[in-house]
C-alpha cells in the first residue's frame, strides 16, 4: 500500500517536474519581449495623452487621499502631469492613462488595460470610430467632468453605462489628484 | 481507426459543443468578433492536439488514480505556454480574449477527449482526434461570430479584415472589418451573453434537427433496402 503510494506521488511529480521545466524555458523566452511591450504600451500611452518632447519623470503624490492612482507622471516640458490609476469597471479592473494640463484640464484619455465586454465597454478602449469620438469628449474637461445625464456634458457609450461612469469618475479623480499636487 | 469517420465525428455528428455540449461558457463569451473566434478556436485546437498527443503518449505510465491531475497538470502546461506565446507575439489577441485563454485550463473539451478519448487509443489516433475536436470547435465558434457580428453590430470580419486600404488580413486585430449596414441598426443585445445563448440555442436545435433527419433518411434507406431485398427472393 505505502509502496503504491509513493509510486503515485513520484509519477506526479515528474510529470509536474517536467512540465514546470518546459513552462521555465518559454518563459525565459518570452519574458523580456511582454516586459518590453508593456512598457511601449504605457509610454505610448504617456504620449498620447500628454506630449513630451523630453520624457516624463516619477512625481510623489498623496497616495491615501486618492488611492485609485497607481502613479503620477510629470511632464519634463512642463506643459502638466500623467495621472495613471487603477479602478473597477463593469467587468474587472481599467487602467488608465489621463493627462492633464497645468491649467487642469484634461488633455486626453488612454485606456492601457481593461476587460470590458467586446462591442460594449471595450469601445472605450477601441481603435474604432465611436470609441476615438468617446475619448476625445474628455479632452478640455475640467474638474467638474460628469455623464451628460447627470449633468455634465460627457455622452455615455450605448450599452455601456458602467464602463463610462467609471472612466468619467476616473478622469475627475485624475484631476483632483494633480490639482492637489499644488 | 477511420480517420474519415473521426472527421466526421468532430466536426458533425459528435461535435464537441453542438453535440457533446462541453466547452459552451468560453463559446458564449468570446463570440462577438470573428477575430476573437478564430484566434480562440485556434488556440483551443493547438492545446488540444499537444494535450491529446501527451496524454495518449503517456497513457501506460499514468496510474488510474491520479490520472485527472496529471491531465490538469499537463493542460495547464500547455496553456501558460499558449498564453505566454500570445502575450509576446499576438498581444492584440491576448488583449481581446483576457482571461479566456488561462481558463482553456479548465475547459471541458480538453479535459473530456483525453478522458474519453485519448486514455484509450493511439498516439496517433489522439493527435487527429484533436485536429478534427479542434476545427470542429473552431467552426462553431466561427459561425457563431460571424451570425452575432452581423445581426449585432452589422459587420463581418471584425478584427481580422481591414478594407480601409484596399482588402487585406489583419493579424494584429485592428481591422474594421467590412460593415454591411450601419452599426445603429444592428441588435446590440446579439453581442451581450443573451446573443450568445440564443445563437448557440437555434444552432444546437438545428444541428439536432439535422441529426435526426439523416438518421430517419438512413432508417429508411435500409429498410427500402431490406424490402427490395426481399421482393426480389420471392422473385427468384
Amino acid at each position: 500500500m505505502n509502496n503504491k503510494i509513493v509510486k503515485l506521488a513520484l509519477v506526479l511529480f515528474l510529470i509536474c517536474a517536467v512540465t514546470a521545466g518546459i513552462l521555465g524555458v518559454v518563459n525565459a523566452l518570452t519574458y523580456d519581449r511582454i516586459y518590453q511591450m508593456k512598457h511601449q504600451k504605457e509610454f505610448e500611452a504617456y504620449a498620447a495623452v500628454l506630449e513630451s518632447s523630453s520624457g516624463y519623470t516619477e512625481t510623489d503624490f498623496d497616495k491615501a487621499a486618492f488611492p485609485t492612482v497607481d502613479s503620477v507622471q510629470k511632464s519634463n516640458d512642463g506643459n502638466g502631469y500623467v495621472v495613471v490609476s487603477t479602478f473597477s469597471g463593469a467587468q474587472g479592473s481599467i487602467t488608465m492613462a489621463c493627462g492633464v494640463g497645468t491649467d487642469l484640464k484634461c488633455t486626453g484619455i488612454s485606456i492601457i488595460e481593461h476587460s470590458e465586454t467586446s462591442g460594449l465597454g471595450a469601445v472605450a478602449a477601441s481603435s474604432s470610430e465611436a470609441g476615438v469620438a468617446f475619448r476625445e469628449q474628455f479632452v478640455g474637461q475640467d474638474g467638474g467632468i460628469a455623464l451628460s445625464k447627470a449633468g455634465g456634458s460627457i455622452d455615455a457609450l450605448a450599452g455601456a453605462t458602467i464602463t463610462s461612469t467609471a472612466v468619467t469618475n476616473a478622469t475627475a479623480t485624475s484631476i483632483a489628484c494633480v490639482a492637489a499636487l499644488g | 481507426m477511420n480517420r474519415k469517420q473521426q472527421f466526421k465525428e468532430g466536426l458533425i455528428t459528435n461535435n464537441p459543443v453542438l453535440v457533446q455540449q462541453i466547452g459552451m461558457c468560453a463559446t458564449m463569451a468570446i463570440t462577438t468578433t470573428l477575430f476573437n473566434g478564430v484566434g480562440m478556436g485556434l488556440s483551443v485546437l493547438i492545446i488540444l492536439t499537444c494535450c491529446n498527443v501527451v496524454v495518449a503518449a503517456l497513457r501506460k505510465i499514468i496510474p488510474d488514480e491520479i490520472r485527472l491531475a496529471i491531465f490538469v497538470v499537463v493542460i495547464a502546461g500547455f496553456v501558460t505556454i499558449v498564453d505566454l506565446l500570445l502575450q509576446a507575439f499576438i498581444p492584440a489577441l491576448s488583449a481581446a480574449l483576457g482571461v479566456f485563454i488561462p481558463l482553456i485550463v479548465v475547459n471541458c473539451i480538453i479535459i473530456g477527449r483525453a478522458e474519453a478519448f485519448c486514455q484509450k487509443n493511439s498516439v496517433k489516433d489522439s493527435f487527429f482526434d484533436g485536429i478534427f475536436q479542434g476545427l470542429g470547435y473552431t467552426c462553431v465558434l466561427v459561425i457563431m461570430c460571424v451570425f452575432r457580428e452581423l445581426v449585432g453590430s452589422g459587420r463581418f470580419g471584425g478584427g481580422l479584415i481591414d478594407i480601409a486600404n484596399g482588402f487585406r488580413f489583419t493579424l494584429d486585430g485592428t481591422g474594421g472589418g467590412i460593415q454591411i449596414f450601419p452599426s445603429e441598426y444592428g441588435m446590440s443585445i446579439m453581442n451581450l451573453p443573451f446573443g450568445g445563448f440564443l445563437t448557440l440555442g437555434l444552432l444546437i436545435g438545428l444541428m439536432q434537427y439535422a441529426l435526426k433527419r439523416s438518421e430517419k433518411n438512413r432508417k429508411e434507406a435500409e429498410r427500402a433496402a431490406a424490402e427490395a431485398a426481399a421482393l426480389k427472393e420471392v422473385d427468384d
